[in-house]
């Protein structure tokens, strides 16, 4: 727990970095699109209507929660089959592996072409680069659970689906949270790649088009924007691990 | 009544050897040994030298290389019901409370726990003086006190035979007396059959009727003594004229393994 003293601190020196920024950009009369002065981008933010902000806030969380969430929903499932079965393991890992080594902005023109512009090819996008993670992190946590759990397992002749649920999916919590802490992230990063491809709405689209009129005070606003969003959806994710896993705490990492 | 019962082979161990690898070094060369029913065996011997082995191939986790392992006269192939286990470490499951923990089994195994049973558990958590952290998470306990709830756990199925793997290891001296007396007092109540490796040979004198020492690997029974100290044993039995030269007895098997080593 932060003490509020330290919180004082983290804010104070949030506010010195704003306050040396400032006085650089006027001292040195940096120009405007090189690096905008703190108080004009606060100032194009204030200049977008707050409907329109909330409208690009939408757009894009829609896309990356969508993405994310269906990723968690197939992911699970395709783990526990990966870890049950070496074949379906051996078959499934390299193909896991090639998706994750193909970068996504490379694959995301292709996917606006074959799927379309609408959600659904910015849900796919998201999905395909946050699904690695949450299939690796969830694998390594089942398969970290300790022999002896298993064994207390066998010799109760419990029936193997039990043995998932009621062992190995609780053991590996700790994993699969970090795996999900990584994947909220990139969940964001691949809303903003789809929307830099296709899009009419959602930050991504928001400062790409700023940057493209010059704007470059607002395409500021709005990435700052992004990493709020970014970073309460990632304390978000711990949020939950510790009032509904808070074992997964002190168990491992 | 007791005589009575040790006329029926609970466990029966024919000349079983195991090794981990096709070729390597045979951890538990040729040992054999019979466990009558609700006979009280201990089993000492050198580190390593493959109790907690013999005691998963009793339990039906794993399959001796060579020989039979048979519990009243079927070969083990599996574990069964009726064989409860306390593992050498407490096993519990982290996210479970105490009282979950000592009812996981059930739940486990039926999927299910009705209320009886989770009295029952209650019941027997007060009896090994854990009533007051019934709610707690084991991350919450003492080592001792984990290793109490993993040996509540195992006593809630009633299980015919026990196996205990070093059950005692944490605990302090004084508790370890006491609980060992009222591991005797449950089993004297619900007699059961009860393998129970130790590393202290005072303990395994002072519980047990028969002491088996295991000898360095590739290990076998190297003796087996008879304890026959008058039962119920109490403080009183430490006094017993013949419980030092048993110690003793047992001491000099160990050390004679330990030193040949
Ligand atoms: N799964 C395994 N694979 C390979 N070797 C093993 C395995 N389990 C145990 N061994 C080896 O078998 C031997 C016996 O192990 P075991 O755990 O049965 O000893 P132990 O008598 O219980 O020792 P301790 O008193 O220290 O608990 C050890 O040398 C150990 O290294
Ligand atoms: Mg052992």
């Amino acid at each position: 727990m932060k003490t509020l003293l330290s919180r004082l601190w983290i804010l104070l020196f949030w506010l010195a970095l704003v306050a040396v920024w400032e006085i650089s950009c006027r001292v040195w009369a940096v120009p405007e699109f090189i690096l905008p002065m703190p108080s004009a981008i606060w100032q194009a933010f204030l200049d977008v209507e707050f409907n329109r902000w909330m409208a690009h806030l939408w757009a894009t969380l829609r896309v990356a929660l969508s993405g994310f969430f269906i990723s968690l929903a197939i992911s699970l499932p395709l783990a526990i089959v990966m870890l049950r079965s070496a074949t379906i393991k051996k078959l499934l890992y390299p193909m896991l592996v090639v998706i994750q080594a193909t970068p996504v902005v490379a694959v995301a023109p292709l996917i606006i072409v074959l799927v379309g512009t609408e959600d659904p090819s910015r849900i796919l996008i998201t999905c395909l680069i946050t699904f690695f993670p949450m299939v690796v992190s969830t694998i390594t946590g089942m398969s970290a659970t300790p022999d002896e759990l298993i064994e207390l397992s066998r010799s109760l002749q419990a029936p193997r689906y039990r043995e998932t649920w009621q062992i190995r999916i609780p053991y590996a919590m700790g994993h699969i949270f970090s795996g999900l802490r990584v994947a909220i992230t990139l969940a964001v990063i691949g809303a903003v790649v789809a929307e830099f491809v296709a899009a009419e709405e959602g930050l991504g689209y928001f400062i790409q088009f700023s940057t493209s009129f010059f704007k470059i005070p607002q395409a500021f606003a709005g990435l700052i924007f992004l990493a709020c969003v970014s970073l309460l959806l990632f304390k978000s994710v711990q949020w939950v691990q510790q009032l509904w896993f808070p074992w997964s705490l002190n168990n491992n990492e | 009544m007791e005589k009575q019962a040790l006329q029926q082979a609970s466990i029966e161990l024919a000349a079983i050897s195991h090794r981990f690898e096709p070729a390597g070094d045979w951890v538990i060369k040729g040992l054999s040994s019979t466990i009558s029913q609700h006979e009280f065996v201990a089993v000492v011997g050198p580190s390593g030298c493959g109790k907690s082995t013999l005691l998963r191939m009793i339990a039906g986790l794993l399959s001796p290389a060579d020989g039979a392992v048979e519990v009243y006269g079927h070969a083990v192939t599996a574990p069964r019901d009726d064989v409860g286990i306390v593992f050498q470490k407490p096993t519990l499951l982290p996210w479970l409370t105490v009282l979950d923990n000592v009812t996981f089994p059930l739940k486990h195994k039926y999927g299910r726990v009705s209320k009886a049973e989770s009295e029952q558990a209650s019941v027997l958590l007060k009896r090994a003086g854990l009533d007051g952290v019934a709610q707690r998470y084991p991350h919450q306990l003492s080592g001792g006190m984990q290793q109490r709830v993993g040996i509540v756990r195992a006593m809630l199925l009633n299980p015919d035979i026990l196996l205990m793997d070093e059950p005692f290891s944490a605990l302090d001296a004084l508790t370890r007396e006491r609980i060992g007396f009222d591991l005797l007092d449950l089993w004297q109540q619900q007699p059961k059959t009860v393998v129970f490796i130790t590393h202290s040979i005072s303990e395994a004198v002072l519980l047990a009727d028969r002491v088996v020492v295991m000898s360095a690997r590739p290990s076998s029974v190297v003796e087996d003594i008879v304890i026959d100290l008058p039962r119920p044993r109490s403080q009183q039995t430490l006094q017993h004229p013949d419980f030092a030269a048993l110690t003793a007895r047992v001491r000099t098997h160990i050390y004679a393994q330990v030193s040949a080593d």
